[in-house]
C-alpha cells in the first residue's frame, strides 16, 4: 500500500508541481531535485491514487486518445471499421527502472507470438504504457545514456517508432516526465533537463512540528496501513475532487494579452532560448489558477508559475553561483 | 559463528540484536579494519534471524542479470514460453542482503541497489521480460574505509553504523579466536533467540509518547542530518531496544541508547538550517559529506558501552571549524577552452585494447545491445527473436530449435572511469600577488570541461600541516566548482602529504574500478616547507614523485604558480615535474587558450 499523498507533510511546492501536471499533462513534468530522504519518492508514488481517468480507446495497450494520433493498430481498426470503442482509463504512474534494457523500453518483437504462430507481432515496451501517463524514473541522473537517448527522441516526436527485428509499428508516446535526482550524485544533460516542464527543490524540513508531525504519520502508516488509509479518505478524497474541478475549467481561463505580456517579459529579461519556457510558464500560471479556484490569472499565478517554470531553463554557465541565478528571476518578477 | 560468542563487540552485536527484532531498524552498517571481525559478526545475524528469514549476500562482482534477475534459458527454449529466473533481490525479499565490503561496488550496482531498496519492488523490464516482485529487504553491510568511500546516497539506506576497533586487549582477542575455534556453543544464540522473540511479541505494543517523538525530532534536528529517515530509524531502534528490554513504553534511556547507532552516520558539520519559509529554495547548497569525514576520524572511537547513559546524553564534538586567519580567493578568468582536454576518439580508445581487456576480466556493466559478433554472453532474449519466426518452418515439436545464425550476443558496457584528480596548493605563498586566482581559474576552465565529457573529478588541497581530500570522485561538476570557491590560502606547504593524499585516492579508486584513467593536475609553486613524515620536506616530495612516477595508467601534468622573472624566482616545480615524469607549465602558458591542447598532447591517453 501506498503512502496518501495528502498525509505528506510540508513539501509544498514538489506537491503543488505534480498536481499541476495532472490539472494539464501538456506541462510536460516535473524534475524534483533534493537531498536524499525528503520524501521525493513517496510523493511521486502516491500521485497515483489521485490520478484521474481520461478517455480511451477500448482495449488499446497504448491507450491511444480517440481524438488524438493514433497507434498502427488503432488506425488500421479505424479504417476497417469505421469508429472506434471508447472507455475510460484511471491515469497511472508508469516506472521506467534504472536496469531496462533497449528492448523494453521500446518494444519488440513478441517472441512467445512468434513462436507459436510464426506470426510476427509487436510487444509493446515501457513507452507504450506510458503514453498520456506518467513516466517516473527514480535518480534519473543515474540513467544510461543510450536510454536517455531513445527517452529524448520519443520524447521530442511524440511518438514511438519501432524499426527492428523485422517489426514495424508507430505509437504514439506522450508522457508527463517525473525525475527524482540527488544532485550530489551527478548532473543531468541539459537536453534532458530541458525535456522536464517544471523544476523544484526539495530539502529536509527543519520546523520542529513538521518533523514530529512526519514522524508520527509515518509510524501510524507503518503500524497499520489500511486505519491510516481510512483517516486520510476524507483528505484524498477532496483533494482528487479539487484536481477534478480545476481539470475541469483550466482550460477556459482565459490568456490575454495581458498575462502573455508580463510572461514573455520575464522570459525575455532572463534571456531565455526558445519558447518552451514561455509555452510552460503560461500553462503553469493557468493551472496554477484553476487549481487555487481563481478564474482569472493574477501576478501572484505568474510570479509562482516562473518558479516552477524557469528553475532548470536559466541559461548559465554551469559554475555560475545559484544565488545569482536567483537573485535573477526575482528582479525579472519584480517588475511584473 | 554464533553471534553470542562475540567478545567486546557490545555496540555491534546490539544493532543486530535490533534489527532481527525490527527490520524496520533498517539494517547496519560495520565500519573497521581488516581482520577487526565485522564479517563474521554481520554473517552471525543469521542465527538470530527468525527462522525462515533470507540471508542473501551479494558478491562484489555480481552482474544486473544475477541480481535483478534474468531470462531462463533452458526453460526458456524448452516451453517456448520465457521464463524469469530469480536474482538476488528476490531472493534477499523480506529478509537481509548482506554486502561485503560494500564500498567496493561499482557505481552501477549501487544505484541498482538504491533504486530497489526504496521502492520496494523489483521491477524487470528487461531482455524481453517484463515483471515485478516485492523486494523488501535491510542491508547489512561491511566496509575498510582505508579502502575507499561509499556513496553517501548508499550511506543513508543503512538504518545504523558503527565502528570496530582492533582488538587490542590480548584476554578479548583470546577469547575471539577461541569463539571461532568452538562453534559449538549454541546455548547462549539460543538465549537470544529467545529474548528476540519474547520481544516481537510485544513489539506492536511499545508506545511512545509525544514527548519523545520530540526528543528524537531534537536529537536529529542537532547533529542536522540530511533528509527524515534519520528520525524514523531513531524512532524504530528505540522502539526495539525498549522491547528487548521488556518494556512497552519507550523512555528517553531508550532513545539515548540507540542514538549513536543511527546518527553516527549522518550528522554534519553544523551549520544553521535554511530559513524555513525560503520557498524558492534552490538546489540544497549543504552537499558537504560529513559521513566520510567522521569516519576517518571518529571510527576508531571504541565501541560505547550501552549501559553508560551518560555518555550518550554527549553529543559528539561537533567539526572543528577552520581557524580565522585566511584568505579565500575567488575563482580566476576562465579560459575560453578550444580543444576539449578528456577528449579521445572512441575508436582510437577501443583500438588501444583496453576496453576489451576489461571485458575478459570481468563479466560486469550493462546490456546495451545485441550483436552478431560472438562473444561469452549470449543474449538469449534476442538469439529467441532471431529464431522464432522460423519455428514452424523448422518444424519444432517441443523445444524451440535454434540454428547457428539465430545466435546473438550482449554487448556489454561499462563506463570507461576517467577521473581526473586536482592536486591544489593552498599555502600562504599561493596567496602572494593571486597566484591563486589565477590558479582557481585554471581548475575551473578543466572542470568545465570535464563537465561537457562528463568526467568524475575529484580535489585534494594541500595547506598548514597535512592534505585533505575537499572533493571525493563526483560527476557533479558544480558541485566541484562550489569546493573550489571554497579553497581557503593561507599556512605552510604540506607538498608531500598531497601527493601521498593523491596517492592513496589513486588506490582506493583503483581498486573499486580497476579500468580507471588517471589525470594529476598538480597546481603549486613547489616550494614544499612541510613533511608529514620525518623526512625533510624535499626529500619526501622526491620519495612520493618516484613512487608516482612508477604507476601505469596516470598521467600527471604540473602546473607552475610561481611568479617568473622575479629575483625571488626558484622554479622548484619544475624540478619535481621533472621527478613525477610529469608535463610541466607556468601559469602564464595558462593565461593562452591553449591550455586544454596541453593537456590534450601530454596525455594522449584521455
Amino acid at each position: 500500500m501506498i503512502f496518501p499523498f495528502s498525509a505528506i507533510v510540508g513539501q509544498d511546492e514538489m506537491k503543488t508541481g505534480l498536481i499541476l501536471n495532472v490539472i494539464d499533462p501538456s506541462i510536460g513534468g516535473l524534475l524534483i531535485m533534493g537531498e536524499k530522504g525528503t520524501g521525493k519518492s513517496t510523493a511521486v508514488r502516491a500521485l497515483a491514487d489521485l490520478l484521474p481517468e481520461i478517455e480511451a480507446v477500448k482495449d488499446c495497450p497504448f491507450t491511444c486518445d480517440p481524438s488524438g494520433v493514433l497507434c498502427t493498430k488503432c488506425t488500421e481498426d479505424l479504417q476497417n471499421e469505421g469508429h472506434l470503442h471508447h472507455t475510460r482509463k484511471k491515469m497511472r504512474v508508469v516506472e521506467l527502472p534504472l536496469g531496462i534494457t533497449e528492448d523494453r523500453l521500446v518494444g519488440t518483437l513478441d517472441i512467445e507470438h512468434a513462436i507459436k504462430k510464426g506470426e510476427k507481432r509487436f510487444e509493446s515496451g515501457i513507452l507504450a504504457n506510458a503514453n498520456r501517463n506518467f513516466l517516473y524514473v527514480d535518480e534519473v541522473n543515474l540513467l544510461e545514456d543510450h536510454i536517455v537517448d531513445l527517452l529524448l527522441d520519443s520524447a521530442a516526436m511524440g511518438v514511438n517508432t519501432v524499426e527492428r527485428e523485422g517489426v514495424s509499428f508507430v505509437h504514439p508516446a506522450r508522457f508527463m516526465l517525473v525525475g527524482t535526482m540527488n544532485p550530489e550524485e551527478g548532473d543531468l544533460r541539459p537536453q534532458l533537463l530541458d525535456r522536464f516542464g517544471l523544476c523544484v527543490g526539495v530539502t529536509s524540513l527543519y520546523d520542529k512540528g513538521q518533523r514530529i508531525e512526519i514522524l508520527r504519520r509515518r509510524d501510524a502508516f507503518d503500524s497499520d496501513q489500511d486505519a491510516f488509509y481510512k483517516q486520510w479518505n476524507g483528505e484524498q478524497q477532496k483533494l482528487s475532487e479539487r484536481i477534478s474541478a480545476a481539470r475541469s475549467v483550466v482550460g477556459s481561463i482565459p490568456m490575454d494579452d495581458r498575462v502573455l505580456e508580463k510572461i514573455v517579459s520575464v522570459t525575455a529579461s532572463l534571456k531565455l532560448d526558445g519558447h518552451r519556457a514561455d509555452i510552460v510558464m503560461m500553462k503553469t500560471a493557468r493551472a496554477l489558477t484553476a487549481f487555487r479556484g481563481l478564474s482569472t490569472i493574477s501576478s501572484d499565478e505568474i510570479r509562482d508559475a516562473a518558479w516552477f517554470a524557469l528553475r532548470h531553463r536559466l541559461k548559465r554557465l554551469p559554475f555560475e553561483e545559484i544565488g545569482a541565478e536567483r537573485e535573477k528571476v526575482t528582479e525579472a518578477l519584480a517588475q511584473i | 559463528m554464533n553471534c553470542s560468542s562475540f567478545v567486546g563487540h557490545d555496540e555491534a552485536k546490539l544493532a543486530l540484536l535490533l534489527n532481527a527484532t525490527d527490520p524496520r531498524c533498517g539494517g547496519v552498517l560495520f565500519v573497521g579494519e581488516k581482520g577487526c571481525g565485522k564479517s563474521t559478526l554481520a554473517r552471525s545475524l543469521r542465527s538470530i534471524l527468525p527462522s525462515g528469514t533470507p540471508f542473501v549476500e551479494l558478491p562484489l562482482n555480481v552482474t544486473d542479470e544475477a541480481l535483478l534477475g534474468t531470462i531462463a534459458i533452458e526453460d526458456t527454449l524448452r516451453t517456448g514460453a520465457r521464463v524469469f529466473q530469480q536474482g538476488i533481490f528476490a531472493r534477499a525479499d523480506g529478509g537481509v542482503l548482506f554486502i561485503d565490503d560494500v564500498n567496493l561496488l561499482s557505481p552501477e550496482i549501487v544505484s541498482l541497489i538504491l533504486e530497489v531498496q526504496g521502492r520496494g519492488e523489483n521491477i524487470v523490464e528487461r531482455e524481453g521480460l517484463r515483471m515485478r516482485h516485492p523486494a523488501s529487504f535491510i542491508l547489512v553491510a561491511s566496509m575498510n574505509p582505508e579502502e575507499g568511500d561509499l556513496s553517501p546516497h548508499l550511506l543513508d539506506r543503512f538504518g545504523m553504523c558503527t565502528g570496530f576497533e582492533r582488538l587490542n586487549d590480548i584476554a578479548e582477542r583470546m577469547a575471539v579466536v577461541r569463539a571461532v575455534i568452538c562453534q559449538d556453543q549454541n546455548d547462549s544464540d539460543l538465549e537470544l533467540t529467545e529474548r528476540i522473540e519474547a520481544a516481537r511479541k510485544i513489539l506492536p505494543t511499545v508506545a511512545v509518547r509525544d514527548r519523545f517523538l520530540e526528543y528524537i525530532a531534537d536529537i536529529c534536528m542537532h547533529y542536522n542530518v540530511a533528509g527524515h529517515r534519520a528520525d524514523l530509524y531513531l524512532l524504530a531502534a528505540a522502539r526495539a531496544y525498549a522491547a528487548l528490554n521488556g518494556r512497552s513504553d519507550v523512555s528517553r534511556e531508550d532513545i539515548n541508547a540507540v542514538a549513536p547507532l543511527v546518527l553516527m552516520h549522518r550528522r554534519r558539520e553544523l551549520q544553521p538550517p535554511p530559513p524555513p519559509d525560503k520557498q524558492e529554495e534552490s538546489p540544497p547548497e549543504h552537499n558537504h559529506e560529513p559521513p566520510r569525514d567522521n569516519q576517518q576520524e571518529q571510527q576508531p572511537e571504541p565501541p560505547q558501552n550501552n549501559t553508560d547513559k551518560q555518555k550518550h546524553d554527549q553529543p559528539p564534538k561537533p567539526h572543528e571549524l577552520p581557524p580565522q586567519k585566511e584568505e579565500v580567493f575567488t575563482v580566476g578568468q576562465m579560459f575560453r577552452l578550444k580543444r576539449i582536454a578528456f577528449r579521445k576518439d572512441r575508436l582510437e580508445r577501443a583500438a588501444s585494447g583496453r576496453r576489451t581487456r576489461t571485458r575478459a576480466r570481468n563479466r560486469g556493466g550493462r546490456y546495451v545491445k545485441s550483436v552478431l559478433r560472438k562473444n561469452r554472453d549470449i543474449a538469449i532474449d534476442a538469439t529467441l527473436r532471431a529464431a522464432a519466426p522460423f519455428q514452424s518452418v523448422r518444424k519444432r515439436t517441443d523445444v524451440v530449435i535454434i540454428n547457428e545464425e539465430d545466435f546473438r550476443y550482449k554487448r556489454k558496457e561499462r563506463k570507461m572511469g576517467h577521473l581526473a584528480i586536482f592536486v591544489v596548493d593552498g599555502s600562504g605563498s599561493m596567496g602572494a600577488q593571486k597566484r591563486m586566482v589565477a590558479a582557481k581559474g585554471a581548475v575551473q576552465s578543466l572542470l568545465m570541461d570535464c563537465y561537457q565529457k562528463r568526467d568524475t573529478v575529484a580535489m585534494i588541497v594541500f595547506r598548514k600541516d597535512r592534505a585533505e581530500v575537499v572533493l571525493d570522485p563526483t560527476a557533479s561538476i558544480e558541485h566541484a566548482a562550489r569546493r573550489l570557491r571554497e579553497i581557503p590560502v593561507g599556512g605552510k606547504t604540506p607538498l608531500g602529504a598531497g601527493l601521498l593524499e593523491a596517492y592513496r585516492l589513486l588506490e582506493r579508486v583503483g581498486r573499486k574500478r580497476p579500468e580507471t584513467r588517471f589525470l594529476i593536475l598538480l597546481i603549486t609553486d613547489g616550494r614544499a616547507n612541510q613533511s608529514v613524515t620525518e623526512m625533510p620536506p624535499d626529500e619526501e616530495v622526491a620519495r612520493m614523485a618516484a613512487l608516482m612516477s612508477e604507476q601505469h595508467g596516470i598521467d600527471i601534468i604540473v602546473v607552475d604558480t610561481e611568479e617568473k622573472g622575479r629575483f625571488t624566482t626558484m622554479d622548484r616545480a619544475a624540478s619535481i615535474a621533472a621527478l613525477l615524469g610529469a608535463d610541466y607549465y607556468t601559469i602564464e602558458d595558462l593565461k593562452a587558450d591553449y591550455l586544454v591542447d596541453i593537456v590534450k598532447r601530454s596525455s594522449p591517453e584521455f
